[in-house]
């Protein structure tokens, strides 16, 4: 059961959290907005959260991946 | 069997009381200062990660809600000053230092509008929870002026000295944010 | 992923060498809407263009409106394979489906704020046949028994709000003896900004929730959410007017043109041969040779679909027929249908440098990649345009990776979707330009 990662991004700040939370997945681009990479396995999913929780603008979030 | 018994006249709750109320001024000033540096910053950290300083943040408000529930029950405990369990909440009608005791119940009231809505972020908009959150800053100044007239402490150097402290790291830590801020809109 | 697979080797004279083919880019790019519109009268949507844009020459000529229901409405936009017209090309059944199956009764929108500025179609539609579009409008919203239709239009186009306002008042002052005016529509008419991104899907519904005009995330298609949470059936203007051709016509009669594949007409803007202010609008069944639409313009170099379209090399469209199919195999797209055939003498370098600095100044700034990353891009291109041998195919590489897809609308992909294509079709002009030289 993988999830994918939306950003949000007009309320995304480019604050990094994200990419700080969830390296395996998020770095940021050259004017610190995340660029996502890839899908979120379940090795990955409490980092995922864990990001999705800490975003300061509530910009990143979780979806079911269909 | 003989459980043993707390005087509730007694100096204990008192000080337990007083005890929690300097910590909680020097931990809600840490919390804010937090929060304010918690706003800053965009793209990959200097120093401290992110997620550092917004968990500091977060889980020292954690800890505080218990010590506060714990100044506000020697508070009401207490036999030896009336204060009843709805004076915590309502900030007129007490009956000890009422003006300076309904300080602390207006900071209390905010806070809690500040609690809940962190609490229950994911189910409220983003727009709802950013207004309410502001209310910290009036309710720890509320707090501030709780401080200064509720107890006895303020009268030594030490708590004059803590006071200052905390209103002198908030505020240095606003006007760090607002030059950062004017800063970044020029850069951009 | 991007389709730039390596930057090709350079010849390298090892001297930090800054040659310019010219100063500066010179403004070829018409970005205002046309001053005018020409319409051929074509066979199905142009058919009555000659007759004027009344009420009772729509009736006289095309009967009265059907009322048919929903499963009527759906069966036939289906077997007619109606496509929109507004870019994307998305099955209309499929959203009317979804804006049907909502709980909450639904809105439909109609959308004219045509943001393109070489477009015309859905201007010249507004100006001169403005019922098919409102017959479309009227008859699906009664399928889906709902009052609420919205019309948004172009505001530096007054004409064509001008154009709906008075086809309205016209459909307005026919109901007002005798028949019931239960079940009619309430039209409900607003202007957009004048910007590329105001036609935006979820823009548009942003300024009917009396928002400012600009993209935000859709979480959902705005079939299953949109207005107010409501399923939401907004079209492009072009598709509305063919819904109504085909259900006029039934879906057989409409697929007597086009292909077995594609049935009906398209509607496609050309600029005028020798009018710069004047767009021509054109109505081609699917199928048709666009040797017979561009005559011999089919052997220059075209840009197809507009601003945020694909580059067809010289003659690239010689044996091709005006098909989406046809041309996605080819890694082309229709779009919205404008086609601007490159002139002689242009240079397809610099035009495509103007246009992006042009998209990358109409940037809804709401989004982090796209507001930096647009900018960037149209400085790499102008690089490029100029013979700047600073200019670096690779980094033009990178930003186009770093806008596409990271944005709430697709501003920057339709711009990532036409840098790349520059890449891809003139290859070896980007390879004269990068050594600091140009063919034109």
């Amino acid at each position: 059961m993988n999830w994918t990662i939306r950003v949000d991004w007009p309320s995304c700040l480019a604050r990094g959290l994200c990419a700080e939370l969830l390296p395996e997945r998020i770095h940021l681009d050259e004017w610190g907005y995340p660029v996502i990479n890839g899908e979120v396995t379940t090795d990955v999913l409490r980092h995922a959260k864990a990001a999705a929780n800490a975003c300061p603008h509530r910009a990143l979030r979780l979806l079911k991946a269909t | 069997m003989n459980l043993p018994s707390i005087d509730l006249s007694g100096p204990l709750l008192w000080f337990a009381n007083r005890g929690t109320g300097i910590v909680l001024l020097v931990l809600y000033t840490l919390v804010v200062v937090l929060g304010i540096l918690s706003a800053a910053g965009r793209g990959p950290s200097r120093f401290i990660p992110r997620f550092v300083t917004q968990g500091l943040h977060r889980n020292l408000a954690l800890l505080a809600t218990v010590l506060l529930a714990a100044h506000v029950a020697t508070a009401v405990i207490d036999t030896y000053v009336d204060i009843r369990w709805f004076d915590a909440f309502l900030p007129v009608g007490g009956l000890y230092r009422p003006f300076y005791l309904g300080m602390g119940a207006l900071s209390l009231d905010l806070l809690l509008a500040v609690g809940v809505t962190s609490a229950l972020r994911s189910r409220i908009s983003e727009r709802v929870w950013r207004r309410i959150h502001w209310l910290a800053y009036p309710s720890w100044a509320v707090a501030v002026i709780h401080s200064l007239g509720i107890g006895t402490d303020i009268g030594s150097p030490w708590g004059r000295w803590t006071v200052l402290a905390c209103v002198g790291a908030v505020l240095a830590a606003v006007a760090g944010r607002a030059v950062t801020r004017r800063v970044q809109v020029v850069r951009s | 992923m991007s389709r730039i697979e390596a930057a090709p080797a350079l010849a390298d004279d090892g001297t930090a060498r800054r040659s310019l083919i010219r100063r500066s880019v010179p403004r070829t790019v018409r970005t205002d809407p046309p001053a005018q519109v020409v319409a051929n009268p074509g066979p199905v949507l142009l058919s009555g263009v000659l007759d004027g844009p009344s009420l009772a020459a729509h009736r006289d000529r095309f009967g009265p409106m059907p009322r048919l229901d929903l499963d009527s409405v759906l069966a036939t936009v289906g077997a007619g394979a109606v496509v929109g017209r507004g870019g994307a090309g998305f099955p209309f059944a499929r959203k009317l489906a979804a804006a049907a199956a909502g709980k909450r009764r639904a809105v439909v929108v109609v959308n004219l704020a045509e943001g393109e500025p070489a477009s015309a179609k859905d201007t010249a539609l507004a100006l001169l046949a403005p019922h098919q579009i409102l017959d479309g409008a009227e008859v699906v919203a009664h399928a889906l028994h709902t009052t609420d239709v919205h019309i948004v239009t172009p505001a530096d186009r007054p004409a064509v709000g001008d154009a709906i306002a008075a086809a309205l008042a016209e459909r307005a002052s026919s109901t007002g003896r005798g028949r019931s005016r239960r079940g009619l529509p309430q039209w409900r008419v607003r202007a957009a900004a004048p910007s590329f991104v105001s036609g935006q899907a979820r823009a548009v519904l942003e300024l009917l929730a009396g928002r400012p005009g600009l993209p935000v995330t859709a979480w959902q298609p705005e079939a299953m959410s949109g207005l107010d949470g409501r399923p939401t059936l907004l079209s492009n203007a072009e598709t509305w007017a063919q819904v109504a051709a085909v259900l006029r016509l039934g879906a057989q009669g409409y697929a007597a043109l086009g292909t077995a594949a594609e049935p009906g007409t398209t509607l496609l803007t050309l600029p005028h041969r020798r009018d710069r202010d004047t767009a021509v609008v054109v109505e081609a069944a699917y199928g048709t040779p666009w040797a017979d639409v561009l005559g011999t313009d089919v052997d220059r170099p075209v840009l197809l679909g507009g601003f945020h379209g694909t580059w067809a090399g010289a003659g690239a469209l010689a044996h091709v027929t005006v098909s989406r199919d046809e041309l996605r195999a080819r890694g082309l797209a229709l779009g919205a249908g404008v086609v601007l055939p490159l002139r002689l003498g242009q240079c397809p370098v610099a035009m495509t440098g103007e246009i992006v600095d042009y998209l990358a100044g109409q940037s809804a700034r709401r989004c982090g990649p796209c507001l930096n990353g647009l900018p960037a891009l149209a400085d790499e291109v102008r690089r490029l345009a100029l013979g700047d041998t600073s200019a670096s195919w690779t980094r033009i590489g990178t930003v186009v990776g770093l806008v596409d897809k990271r944005g709430a609308c697709a501003h920057p992909d339709g711009t990532a979707r036409l840098v790349r294509s520059l890449l891809t079709t003139f290859d070896d002009e980007v390879i004269l330009h990068l050594s600091g030289r140009c063919s034109r």
